[in-house]
Formats: structure tokens, sequence, C-alpha cells
């Protein structure tokens, strides 16, 4: 019994916790690193298909244009003249963040320009246009 | 000493680590409920200022009309043929970008399909307009 150390010396017996401890703390620190508190916008939209579209490691605040014209951002349906308000909110709140813009395949051009003109004035200048990758990948 | 539960009976104190466990745990279920593994993938467009009709100088320029036509070099294409088009003008003038002018009305799909086609075409400097 001596030659295990972190047995007790008495009768009663204890699990040892230190490597359950050493484990548990690896995964904690995975996750505080993996993670990213994405702004989703809360709606699903019908994202038009390129071969060529990369992933934004820091495209973390969507915003979705739906058909009927509809914006969604941060959960809940904006104006367009609240887009440039909510922007700056949440570029003050994580300043690296940049915007991805998911429009759906049949929304118009013309409100994606409003929403991109939106958000530069909010003051994020890093703005994407979201697209569903292709089978390749 | 035996009123101290997590204690050793001998001298040799330890420190009890069940509460920093469950601290540690707590914290770990936190952020295994909140992780997103989301991958969001996006095309990089520049905004352009440009008024319609008005041609920037040092790009090719290709209009999208309202019902989705594309007009590019003088000419109606298909949008698959945008690509080829592209690396044709890309391989005369290799430091030109593309500009893309969109009417208000058109559908956004058709643009990224373009901008996608452009990309694949060799151009990644690709700025975006609208048109009345």
């Amino acid at each position: 019994m001596p030659s295990k150390r972190h047995s007790e010396e008495s009768g009663e017996t204890g699990i040892d916790l230190a490597p359950m401890l050493d484990f548990v703390l690896n995964l904690l620190i995975f996750f505080i690193i993996t993670t990213s508190f994405v702004k989703a916008a809360g709606v699903e939209v019908r994202r038009a298909d390129a071969e060529t579209a990369v992933n934004r490691e820091d495209g973390n605040i969507l915003v979705a244009i739906r058909p009927n014209g509809e914006i969604w951002m941060d959960r809940q349906q904006v104006d367009l003249r609240e887009v440039r308000g909510t922007i700056e909110r949440l570029h003050v709140e994580r300043p690296d963040d940049s915007v991805v813009i998911i429009a759906d395949k049949a929304s118009k051009a013309g409100l994606l320009a409003s929403v991109m003109d939106a958000v530069r004035s909010g003051g994020i200048e890093e703005v994407a246009l979201g697209a569903a990758g292709s089978s390749g990948e | 000493m035996r009123l101290r539960r997590h204690f050793h009976s001998e001298e040799t104190s330890g420190i009890d680590l069940a509460p920093m466990l469950d601290f540690v745990l707590n914290l770990l279920i936190f952020f295994i409920i909140t992780a997103v593994f989301t991958k969001e993938l996006a095309l990089e467009v520049q905004r352009s200022g440009a008024v319609a009709g008005q041609k920037e100088s040092g790009s090719i320029m290709i209009s999208i009309s309202a019902e989705g036509e594309i007009t590019l070099d003088n000419r109606l294409v298909d949008v698959r043929a945008v690509r080829a088009n592209v690396e044709r003008l890309h391989a005369l003038k290799p430091n030109y970008g593309v500009m893309v002018v969109a009417n208000q009305n058109s559908q956004t799909g058709v643009l990224v399909q373009v901008a996608d086609q452009v990309r694949q075409g060799g151009v990644s400097n690709i700025s975006f307009g609208t048109s009345e």
C-alpha cells in the first residue's frame, strides 16, 4: 500500500480525483478556446450556391435578408433604419467581428446594397456575402 | 481530526479539491452548451459607391438586369459563360478588377452566382453597385 502515493493510509478508500480533474480542465480549455459567440440572425434563408465561397472565421455577426424584404439580426426582425444602430452596438461589444450578410436567393439586390451601406456606416468595413458551399467541400 | 471529512487522518494535509471540481464542471457545462460550431461560408465583395452609368475606369463591367440577364462587354451572356469571359478579359488586362452593377430589383442569387463565376475566372477584386 505505501507504493500508491495518493491512496489514504486509513481503511477507507477514496477515488483519486487528480487525473479526472486534469481531463476536465483540458476539456474546459478546449471549449473556452473554440467557443465563438455568434450573433445568429434567427431565421433560415436559402443561400445561393457558390463554389469559391471561403470560411469566414471572424464572420460572427449575421444579417439575414428574407425574400419578402424582412431583415433579421441578433434573433429579431429589424427595420432597415435600425441596422446601423444595431451594428454599432455589436461592434462596440466585439470590435474584431466582421459581418456576413446572408441574403435569400430571391431577395432584391437593391435591399442588399442598402443593408451593406448601413453596415458600413455602422463602423464595420469587412462585409461578406453569405453563400452555400457546393458539393465539393 | 475525525470531524473534517475529506482530510487525511495522518498529519499531511491536502487541499480539498471537491469545491473546485464542482466549479470547473459548471464552467465546462456552460461552455459545452454555448459552443456553436457553425462554419459561415461567404464571398468577399466590396461595395462600390459608383452610380450607374458612370463607368469606373480600370474595371471589367458586368451588369445584371431586373430579369436576371447578364451583360458583359456589351453582349448578353449566360451565367455559365461569365467565367470564360472574365478569364479572357483578365488575361488581356491583368490589373483590372470586376465591377458588378445589379439592377435594384434583380435577385441576389444571380449576383452571388456571378460573383462566384468571376472568382473562378481568377479575379477576386469584385465591387458591387446597383442601378435604378
